[in-house]
């Protein structure tokens, strides 16, 4: 029970810190809302989460979010690797650019 | 047009280098090619060793990338400087030491005499055939998909030996800064409608170039390169 009210106590600080965040707009705002929001109905009500997992025809709510998680972590770590290498092709135009201007320089 | 003839062709001709920590070996490569080859580039791309001192030695152009970007980033840099120069052929020649000056120099002329658009060095085709058996194995698999995916026909995709003229080496653009590189120039080639041929070369493997070559493992890198490659186009 200790941990249940950690985790919300956690969910509703991350709520308004994710609020008072300027960086992100407000779309990602609230997508980001309604999933920690979702997190926080499920820490408080257990049960609901099997009601919604049975619908989907997974007999445990707890596999259901394990699914979902592992989905979720999928899908933000290929978005960060295709940042990633969008940033590594834009360094390499840069050096290159600094690397020819410098041969330029001195034929 | 009368074929130009070869003292005119090698003027026009530039040789590009990539370098990395080659400090060993690349002194004797740059001199070997500058016998034959007037023009040599060396891309230095980011060595922490002593490969920008020993090219100072050398009457060879030098081009520094400020940190390490990987043989294809490097290949890109010294093919954009050589058009820039106004090259009318440009020779990719690996700097380990394991590529032969008279296979780059039988690459130009064969390209020169009117051989298409771009020759590439095979070393499954003729008698060059002293390729250790796990690295025949991993080349192979490795063409294998280079065809598949390019429609080429080739023996061999993962050599660093090729001649290619003005018109090829300007259709490149090559976005794999990695090893996978070499399947990426022969399917912007394929795309650009440049025709292809392969001239037999000989690689001579010495325990210094297996070391500094990619490991068969590397070879699955590539592969994740090549796909993620097609996500960012």
């Amino acid at each position: 029970m200790t941990f249940k009210y950690f985790l919300v106590a956690v969910l509703i600080g991350f709520i308004f810190y994710l609020l008072l965040l300027r960086r992100l707009d407000v779309l990602r705002k609230a997508v980001i809302s309604v999933v920690v929001l979702t997190m926080l109905v499920f820490a408080i009500q257990p049960d609901w989460s099997t009601s919604v997992a049975q619908q989907v025809g997974i007999s445990r709510g707890v596999d259901l979010l394990f699914y979902l998680s592992h989905l979720t972590l999928f899908f933000v770590a290929f978005v960060y690797f295709l940042k990633f290498k969008n940033m590594e092709a834009r360094l390499v135009k840069l050096v290159r650019q600094l690397a020819l201007d410098r041969a330029r320089a001195n034929p | 047009m009368p074929a130009k003839r070869l003292d005119e062709v090698l003027r026009e001709t530039f040789v590009v280098v990539p370098a990395y920590n080659e400090a060993r070996v690349v002194g004797d490569v740059v001199r070997g090619l500058l016998a034959t080859f007037p023009n040599v580039v060396v891309v230095n791309d980011g060595s922490s060793d002593d490969t920008a001192a020993v090219l100072k030695e050398t009457p060879a152009t030098l081009v520094t990338h400020l940190i390490n970007l990987g043989q294809g980033a490097a290949l890109q840099t010294g093919i954009t400087y050589a058009l820039e120069r106004g090259a009318s052929y440009i020779v990719t020649f690996d700097a380990d030491g394991q590529h032969r000056p008279e296979d780059a120099l039988q690459a130009v002329r064969v390209l020169s005499e009117g051989g298409g658009d771009a020759v590439c060095g095979s070393r499954f085709l003729g008698t060059a055939s002293n390729v250790p058996r796990i690295r025949k194995f991993v080349l192979k698999a490795a063409v294998g998909l280079a065809n598949l995916t390019s429609g080429a026909r080739m023996t061999d995709a993962h050599n660093g030996l090729r001649a290619l003229s003005r018109k090829a080496a300007a259709s490149l653009d090559l976005t794999q800064s990695g090893m996978a590189h070499a399947s990426e120039i022969i399917s912007q080639l394929r795309a650009h409608g440049m025709q292809i041929r392969e001239v037999p070369v000989q690689i001579d493997y010495t325990e210094y170039s297996l070391a500094k070559g990619q490991s068969s493992l590397n070879s699955i890198n590539i592969l994740v390169d090549l796909f993620i490659g097609r996500f960012l186009k």
